[in-house]
């Protein structure tokens, strides 16, 4: 940094500037100010907002946040997973890969109202494919799988959460040497050992970092789930009530509170992400 | 210990055929070295061996025993690779334990050939740590001390050593062949680097486009080249033309020689002529003139053009050649200790 | 030693011809094939069914509710789809978004674009601090930061929050991380500083290499960041909705409350048509060599 102040590279200087002003203005300023009133509620220091966040329908809220970003996380983690290990090991046609390459950059993006709506049109109550197995029998609803129930939105967020898993995932499968599983195989060992041994131990950090990679992007889903169901008690709903409802004293502190929670929750999930990425970095370009 | 037989292996990738007609005897303890460019089979026909692929015809023998249906977690034999290999999870010593352990040994057994391993390949300083934090020759190292701990019939080195710099790769090279005579361990080298082939091998085959052109120790190799892909490929060579005497000697480059086989009158062919084999007589009407002059140390390679026979390379004893400098004129000649000529040309 | 370094010259060296380098890499035949394949087309089906839905519900010629199992594929109409594409309501959240869109790349471009270069060319200090901030946007998503911008700027400055382009400043930050990943790798491509290091020994000035040497060659990293930060923006409902700004996205789903079957041929079509945007960025940038991480991470 020093060497930034010298004379003649008081040009980065010029360009640093705007882009830190920038930064702080519209999100760091943004930011401190909510953990700040957070741990003041009604202008004094103390944790009562801090505590209400997490009791009554809020804890409810932070339980079934969790559980469902979670559970979309690890499903979409291993159909991810597995998706790479398939398109690693069939080399055939060629365009296999980069088509799902380009089709998981997009469809990783793709979250957001139209997809809420493209699920309303298969599992909703009058959708297409709820109608079509009722014309061989099967209700869906008696299975439990409606669009607006907790399965119905775990499905929805596969729809994004199995190609990012599939992103993150692939560079660490095709770091997955061919003479690894060589090597196994002339001492001796049987796949499975091989996998056990070499394998999964590989993978393990970068499917782990990824896991929370996608846990972080369920719990901060907003749209969809209001498409699905805008009274769901959901942590990113519940902070749009508590923000349009806010003329009442006490609740913003609350709102705030809630943020803080999440952003705690969030910084751990990358935080440990990033070092579980560094060491599936060293491990696999060595 | 093993002996070794490929016999009439054939594998084909798609149209592309990698291996034909493929036949290749190891006796036991045997280090064979296969030698090509890339691309001419020598590593098929390696990973065959291991049954990581399939012939399409032939057989695999080892001891007598055809090998087409065990796979290689069957076939106890340790392989070295090119790239190392080493599991990225493990350390030196866990790698080198992985065998010892699917062989299901006791913990003292395994204890006691891990630290045999580590102290016959000098690795004591190291065995803690994990792949990255190690030198490209420091991981062939452990990759070798992990192929040997589990007590092979074969052991198959991949090019183990192309990935080294040029200092650590001849060290590792004498290491390799010492260990391999120390255990007896029969050996098969794949490489593209004749230098090395010419080492440590006790034979070489040489191959080229799926077949294999000679086999051979490497001295015999190098002084009696089967056919001009050998000769070009061992060391430098001079092809030059040789003019056939009906008493069945040639002629060449002012000198009557016999030659590895007989010639006929009017008949001309090539002779593999190696750059130590000439001399360099700087006369005025000698029909050559030298092109270039590079000091190699003992050695000096002399570059010449000559009317009659293109250009030569002659590599001379550096005390003799100090006189000479591009432009001068010479007369190339056969060394008169040249006792009889290798030719090469396509035939009768 | 000396034969190694005259080998190439010698004349009589065998130059062998061979086929190519067939020798590494191939394996013997796998089984299992069949359930790979198995796995993949139940993957694709999962992909596919729900956009046939939804193109099979948005270009019907009934009302919902109306479709009944025996008339599931018979009966088509495009006229949702028409009737929501000249609605007035969408054509001016349409018409917001692609400012929103064209403002947010703008400024995206003018704070990093220099910042790009001079991270790679003069202060590469600079880059683990980069780094850092691409995963800000992470921590704090748009539903945690709209909670700040409403205890702040909505109680210090109101007016700012007043014109739905106060979502510009935002919209941008959340574009940063892959819009920087996109210069970077750009830059990096074309090693941007050994070029400038050369350009500068020949005298050339800063302005010069910027705009004759840099700029050229970073044309494919700034259409590929542009083409993610527009799928971005019209993508971006939370935001908006909770500032209660009308966007393309916030005014599809207040369209399709009055009117599903538009609604959803309005989404299918906006879907579809980023869909496309964003893989021919993401193709034509592969094609160059460039990898695209449009995460940002």
């Amino acid at each position: 940094m020093r060497s930034l102040f010298r004379r003649e590279n008081r040009l980065g200087l010029f360009v640093v500037a705007p882009f830190a002003a920038f930064v702080a203005l519209f999100l760091i300023y943004p930011t401190l100010v909510v953990l700040y009133k957070a741990v003041t509620p009604g202008g004094t220091l103390g944790t009562d907002a801090l505590q209400r966040a997490l009791s009554g329908t809020y804890r409810t809220g932070f339980i079934n946040s969790i559980a469902l970003s979670g559970t979309s996380a690890i499903i979409g983690g291993i159909v991810g997973i597995l998706l790479a290990l398939t398109i690693k090991s069939l080399q055939r046609p060629r365009w296999l890969h980069s088509t799902l390459d380009s089709w998981s950059a997009v469809a990783s993006q793709l979250g957001g109202v139209p997809l809420a709506f493209a699920f309303i049109a298969t599992i909703g109550t009058q959708g297409i494919l709820t109608k079509l197995l009722m014309n061989v029998g099967i209700d869906l609803k008696e299975y439990g799988v409606s669009a607006t129930g907790f399965w119905g939105i775990v499905i929805v967020y596969l729809y994004f959460q199995i190609p990012l898993m599939f992103l993150v995932m692939m560079p660490a499968v095709s770091g997955l040497k061919e003479t690894w599983r060589e090597a196994a195989a002339i001492m001796g060992a049987s796949p499975a050992r091989y996998w056990r041994a070499v394998g999964i131990p590989i993978l393990a950090p970068a499917a782990l970092g990824g896991i929370l990679l996608l846990f972080v992007n369920a719990f901060t889903a907003y749209a969809t789930a209001y498409v699905l169901n805008s009274g769901g008690a959901l942590v990113p709903l519940q902070i749009r009530f508590l923000l349009q409802g806010n003329v009442i004293t006490g609740e913003e502190d609350l709102g705030n509170a809630i943020v803080a929670w999440v952003i705690a929750l969030l910084l751990t999930s990358l935080l440990l992400m990033t070092l579980l990425q560094r060491r599936t970095l060293k491990w696999t370009s060595s | 210990m093993a002996n070794v037989d490929m016999i009439g292996i054939r594998k084909a990738f798609g149209a592309s055929v990698a291996l034909d007609d493929f036949t290749l005897n190891i006796a036991s303890g045997e280090l064979v070295c296969l030698l090509g460019p890339s691309g001419c089979g020598k590593t098929t026909a390696l990973r065959i061996l291991a049954g990581f692929e399939k012939a399409d015809r032939g057989e695999v023998r080892v001891e007598g025993r055809d090998l087409a249906n065990e796979p290689p977690e069957k076939r106890l034999f340790g392989m070295v690779f090119q790239d190392y290999s080493l599991f990225p999870n493990m350390t030196a010593r866990q790698n080198i334990d992985f065998g010892l352990k699917v062989q299901k040994k006791s913990a003292t057994e395994r204890t006691s050939i891990i630290d045999r391993m580590i102290e016959v390949t000098a690795l004591q300083e190291h065995a803690d740590k994990f792949p990255h934090q190690m030198s490209g020759g420091q991981k062939q190292r452990v990759a070798l001390a992990r192929a040997i701990a589990t007590s092979p019939r074969v052991l198959l080195l991949d090019e183990p050593l192309s990935a080294l710099d040029a200092k650590v790769r001849e060290t590792l090279r004498d290491e390799i062949r010492r260990l391999q005579l120390e255990i007896g361990v029969t050996t098969v080298f794949v490489t593209h680097d004749q230098h090395e082939a010419l080492a440590i091998a006790d034979r070489v085959g040489v191959m080229s486009n799926g077949r294999l052109e000679q086999l051979a120790p490497p001295r015999e190799l190098y002084e009696n080249p089967a056919n001009a892909f050998v000769a070009g490929f061992i060391g430098t060579v001079n092809r030059l033309a040789a003019i056939g005497r009906s008493d069945g000697r040639w002629d060449i480059l002012g000198r009557t020689v016999p030659g590895n086989r007989p010639a006929h009158e009017f008949i001309t062919d090539v002779a593999a002529i190696r750059p130590e084999q000439l001399a360099i007589d700087p006369v005025t009407d000698g029909g050559a003139s030298v092109v270039s002059v590079s000091f190699l140390g003992p050695i000096t390679r002399v570059i010449i053009e000559d009317v009659q026979y293109g250009r030569v390379f002659a590599d001379i004893i550096s005390a003799d050649a100090s006189g000479l400098a591009p432009g001068q004129s010479v007369r190339v000649r056969l060394r008169d200790d040249v006792g009889e000529i290798v030719l090469i040309g396509e035939g009768e | 030693m000396s034969m190694e370094s005259v080998t190439a010259l010698a004349p009589g060296h065998g130059d062998p011809a061979g086929p190519p380098p067939i020798d590494r890499g191939r394996r013997g035949v796998r089984p299992s094939s069949f359930i790979r394949w198995a796995f993949l087309i139940m993957v694709a089906l999962y992909f596919v069914v729900p956009m046939l839905a939804m193109a099979r519900f948005a270009f019907q010629n009934v009302p919902t509710a109306l479709l009944t199992p025996e008339k599931i594929f018979t009966g088509w109409s495009m006229s949702g789809l028409w009737a929501a594409l000249t609605d007035p309501q969408i054509l001016n959240a349409a018409k917001t978004s692609v400012l929103l869109v064209v403002f947010a790349i703008i400024l995206n471009l003018v704070l990093l674009v220099p910042l790009a270069i001079v991270t790679e060319v003069r202060s590469p200090q600079l880059r683990p601090f980069l780094t850092a901030f691409t995963l800000l946007p992470w921590v704090i998503p748009p539903i945690a930061l709209v909670v700040g911008v409403a205890a702040t700027f909505r109680a210090t400055v109101p007016w700012f929050l007043a014109s739905v382009f106060s979502l510009v400043p935002f919209y941008a930050l959340w574009a940063m991380p892959f819009t920087y990943r996109a210069l970077d790798a750009g830059l990096q491509a074309i090693s941007a500083r050994t070029l400038y290091e050369a350009a500068r020994s020949m005298g050339a000035s800063l302005g010069t290499i910027i705009f004759r040497v840099l700029l050229p060659n970073m044309r494919a990293s700034m259409i590929a960041a542009s083409g993610l930060t527009a799928a971005m923006v019209l993508g971006e409902f939370a935001f908006a909705s909770l500032l209660l700004k009308t966007t393309l996205p916030t005014q599809m789903v207040t369209y399709e409350r009055s009117d599903p079957r538009g609604g959803l041929a309005l989404a299918l079509f906006v879907m579809l048509l980023t869909a496309l945007s964003l893989g021919l960025v993401v193709r034509s940038l592969r094609r160059r060599g460039l990898n695209v991480q449009t995460t940002g991470l």
